[in-house]
């Protein structure tokens, strides 16, 4: 049953790529690779709920296989759940000119090549479609914004990092099928140097695809330059098919890996967690806020991949299971709101031409629906109550508190960081999507085109909508998904599947009662209130008209933050003022938060290499006598070595 | 059920709802005697919120649907956490859980509905205090956690009712690891109660608010709400500081009959602590929190020490 679903889901999605490069046939093939996608999600659900395999087991052997798991069942659902609401906003979103028929043909083959790195079971094949899955959203971002030279800079970026950090994949998966360790945990000895090799290269290789810090930098770049729906499956499936095929190897492979090890990842997570969130803090740009958090979210998961393994080395195996069902829960979660968020971000785009903040405002008036969905979406990666992403921030704060219980010294003090690091993420998160929300649904417009937009057509309006009751449903019964998602650790734990989440040690988290008492509780109040209401009168500023001269910016807001982060993040302010006859005429000012990765690891860097490069042109110089020159010196130097018997 | 559930439960919600106004009247009325003002009675509250439940509310230009919600909203999570915060050893099921992480989230959600109304209004003053309040609220999470951590650690559990269970005995500072989560927590509830060194719940020059700030385009019984939402602040912080990390007495019954006791006299110590400090530069605040969460850090470590 399962494998018919994902082969017909597959086909589907196939041949609906095809047919979405036809002029003709360009939206019946977008509602083709829909219905697959919605195969697909049907397809993974049913394997995780039902725990049965299908196809081929997992082999060190180089030739094709293909099969699926729960695991890989839980990510294919979560690419079919994502992906065909982002077609289904394709449908109006893209055109069916030359550009926006290329890109629906391409979605297509992104999909499918997600899937062939969830399905495949040799490594060849699941190198191939990693590899196929970076350059496709590159192919996307160069054909939809043609011609635009800060685009094509930006790919380059973007594939030169994760290539660069890629190797790491490549190297920590040859290991894996070097050792026949592919599939068989008991192939590596705990504590052994190629384990740890194998587990450092993971980390890096997988890292770097999944926006950790501090290999992230081509995160915040490429998302926001791609079309909207394919943002969306960027941000909410690609970066968690690397966290699948870090759980993969670091949980399931290689075994159980030192305590150390848990620790490092500990510590990446926490950092990528709050400088995310930080530096998400500071963007005026929605599309690329929206990015940052995903570097945040990712590592909120990450912080629950670390307590697994560290609960596991230390043998609190029941805790390990419920640290990886943690992690798992924000995975999905993450996909849902985020892709929602990118999706809204879209319609916005649509309908106003512009994703800086300080130019949209009173949207929530002039966009009932998408505004309402992308409330929801903002209010769930804030880990507001009763959404699902305050489910699994609990779950995983959770999971970090066992962390001190089982260990030493060490262990505590990492334990209660990240906590405190989690702690303070959630409150940062609060704080941007205040922000977010207020400066784009709420208060006045801020620019004519943000007072004259209308709202987004039906199908688009129909992909958010479903989004966001996604984001409910699984607020109110996260406990279901959880029960089967701590299940899918390699050793076994058992968790009863309740709606609410139940695990010993804890006050329980009845997530359906948290929810009926807020909804009873608000709509009560709210009847007592009553009708009773004043005229409506303007909002009171010591006696002036709030103008839009009075409106309060992105920058505004968080200055408290920069101002007491300021040792840390070192944000640049600079004002001129233009004097005519001693008069001051103008002032303008102008600040930004540096990057600070960006500026004192990657710039070095690139300044190296550049001036490197300088020097190694001098080598060329194109003129023939140098080139022989060269080549009598390396023979010579080859000759010298021989005699002296370097060369053997 | 046992007697001494339902009565827990009882004291819990009545306490919750209708007693809490009393708390920051209490603080109020003592602070002026120790000023050498007569001050207002510490009913003063009660009166406040009976005067504002007879006016209109207003409704402002162009606003929508948030800024007339976020009273109610605010007002009900603040209720759900009144019914996750047990005052004894046992509690009924109200349904809710009684987590102590739980708690976090839902007074998360009071201040966005209120932070986020501020932008409804566009009001200058009112983003003010909601910027400095989320700016500030960062670091208040990460000590509430620890300080919660360190109880948690030490039970064994973040079940609320165990957690004071696991605390029970004069003997609770024999224990350094909660000797230390108390500084932390003292700082939380200093913080999250509005008063000074953080914020001055008297003032009212709006460039110098934070919590009234998001207050300011509020009337009638949307201001009630928020009002005795803020009181209800002090009763969740209070509640949890006299039973968890101040020494209690063991059974249910004691546990009930001295806690009108403690929370008087940690409206003492507030009303004594407003008036000999003065409040503090608000980017300095971070700092005072920062103190309380290296403390907690010291108490986990201290409780590694301890344990076996």
């Amino acid at each position: 049953m399962t494998s018919a679903a994902l082969v017909a889901g597959l086909s589907a999605i196939g041949v609906g790529g095809v047919a979405a490069a036809g002029r003709a046939t360009f939206r019946a093939g977008l509602i083709l690779q829909a219905a697959g996608a919605a195969g697909l999600a049907l397809a993974g659900f049913w394997a995780v709920a039902a725990g049965a395999d299908a196809g081929s087991p997992f082999t060190s052997a180089l030739d094709p296989r293909f099969g699926i798991d729960g695991l890989s069942g839980l990510f294919l659902g979560t690419l079919g759940l994502i992906a065909a609401p982002a077609l289904v906003f394709s449908l109006r979103y893209l055109e069916p000119t030359g550009r926006g028929r290329a890109v629906g043909a391409l979605t297509g083959a992104f999909v499918l090549a997600m899937a062939g790195v969830l399905c495949a079971r040799d490594p060849f094949t699941f190198l191939a479609g990693w590899e196929l899955m970076t350059l496709l959203p590159a192919a996307v971002i160069l054909v939809a914004r043609a011609g635009d030279r800060v685009a094509r800079n930006t790919v380059f970026v973007y594939l030169a990092i994760t290539h660069l950090g890629g190797a790491g994949t490549w190297i920590a998966v040859l290991l894996l099928a070097g050792a026949g360790a592919i599939g068989d945990p008991s192939a590596l000895a705990t504590g052994s140097g190629l384990q740890v090799a194998v587990a450092l290269t993971a980390l890096v290789g997988m890292g770097t695809k999944a926006g950790l810090l501090p290999l992230h930098v081509w995160l915040p770049r490429a998302h926001p330059i791609a079309p909207a729906p394919i943002s969306a499956l960027m941000s909410g499936v690609m970066i968690k098919v690397s966290i699948y095929a870090l759980v993969r190897v670091l949980v399931e492979w290689t075994g159980v890996l030192p305590v150390w090890l848990g620790g490092l990842v500990l510590a990446i997570g926490a950092v990528s967690a709050v400088g995310g969130v930080v530096y998400a803090l500071f963007q005026h740009d929605l599309k690329r806020l929206l990015a940052l958090h995903s570097i945040e979210n990712v590592g909120i998961i990450v912080l629950g991949i670390g307590a697994c393994l560290i609960l596991r080395a230390r043998g609190a195996e029941a805790w390990a299971a419920f640290a990886l069902g943690a992690a798992l829960l924000h995975t999905v979660n993450h996909a849902i709101f985020k892709a929602l968020l990118f999706l809204g971000a879209g319609a916005f785009e649509r309908a106003v031409g512009s994703l800086e903040l300080d130019r949209l405002g009173g949207l929530l008036r002039r966009m009932p629906w998408t505004g309402g969905a992308f409330l929801v979406g903002a209010m769930a990666i804030a880990g507001l109550p009763p959404l699902n992403g305050f489910a699994s921030e609990w779950l995983t704060l959770q999971a970090l508190l066992h962390v001190p219980a089982y260990g030493g010294a060490g262990d505590a003090i990492a334990g209660a960081l990240a906590l405190a690091a989690l702690a303070a993420t959630a409150a940062l998160a609060v704080f941007c999507f205040v922000k977010v929300v207020g400066l784009v649904l709420l208060g006045p417009p801020r620019r004519q085109a943000a007072a004259e937009a209308v709202e987004a057509p039906a199908s688009m309006r129909a992909a958010l909508v479903v989004l966001a009751a996604v984001c409910v449903a699984l607020g109110l019964v996260p406990g279901l998904l959880f029960g089967a998602l701590a299940e899918l650790a390699p050793w076994q734990a058992s968790v009863p599947a309740r709606a609410g989440l139940q695990l010993p040690g804890t006050g329980t988290l009845p997530a359906p009662g948290i929810a009926v008492a807020l909804v009873a509780l608000t709509a009560g109040l709210w009847l007592l209130r009553g009708r009773r209401s004043a005229a409506p009168v303007p909002s009171w500023a010591c006696g002036q008209l709030v103008g839009p001269r009075l409106a309060w910016t992105s920058a505004g807001f968080t200055k408290p933050l920069r101002l007491i982060l300021e040792a840390i993040l070192r944000p640049q302010r600079e004002i001129v003022v233009r004097y005519e006859a001693s008069v001051v005429q103008e002032v303008t000012y102008s600040g930004r938060v540096p990057h600070l990765i960006d500026e004192n690891l990657y710039r070095p860097v690139v300044r190296l290499a550049l001036a490197a490069a300088g020097r190694a042109r001098r080598l060329q110089s194109g003129r023939l006598g140098a080139y022989v020159a060269y080549l009598v010196g390396l023979v010579v130097v080859l000759l010298a070595a021989a005699r002296v018997g370097a060369l053997g | 059920m046992s007697g001494a559930t339902v009565t827990a439960g009882a004291v819990q919600v009545v306490g919750g709802i209708a007693l809490a106004p009393l708390l920051p009247g209490l603080v109020q009325h003592w602070k002026a005697r120790l000023q050498g003002r007569r001050g207002p009675t510490p009913l003063q509250p009660y009166r406040e919120l009976r005067r504002l439940w007879g006016k209109s509310a207003v409704t402002i230009e162009g606003t929508t649907a948030v800024y007339r919600l976020a009273p109610a909203l605010a007002a009900a999570s603040i209720g759900v956490a009144i019914l996750i915060v047990p005052v004894a050893a046992r509690a009924p099921d109200w349904g809710v859980g009684h987590d102590a992480l739980a708690l976090a989230g839902v007074l998360a959600l009071a201040r966005f509905a209120v932070a986020v109304a501020a932008w409804d209004v566009a009001n200058g003053f009112a983003l003010m205090g909601a910027s400095r309040d989320l700016s500030i609220s960062v670091f208040v999470e990460a000590t509430l956690v620890l300080a919660l951590a360190v109880a948690a650690l030490v039970t064994g559990t973040t079940a609320l009712p165990e957690v004071i269970a696991g605390t029970a005995g004069a003997g609770v500072w024999s224990q350094p690891a909660l000797a230390l989560g108390a500084i932390a927590f003292a700082l939380v509830v200093v913080a999250e109660t509005g008063r000074q060194p953080v914020d001055n719940p008297d003032t009212h020059l709006e460039l110098t608010m934070i919590h009234e700030g998001p207050l300011l385009e509020y009337a009638g019984r949307d201001l009630a709400y928020l009002q005795w939402a803020a009181a209800a602040r002090h009763w969740l912080v209070l509640v949890i500081a006299a039973q968890v990390f101040l020494p209690h007495p063991h059974g249910v019954w004691w546990q009930l009959a001295l806690l009108p006791v403690t929370l008087a006299a940690l409206c003492g110590a507030l009303a004594l602590a407003e008036t000999l400090v003065a409040k503090m530069r608000i980017l300095l605040v971070p700092r005072l929190l920062a103190v309380g969460a290296f403390a907690a850090l010291l108490g986990i470590a201290a409780w590694l020490a301890a344990s076996p």
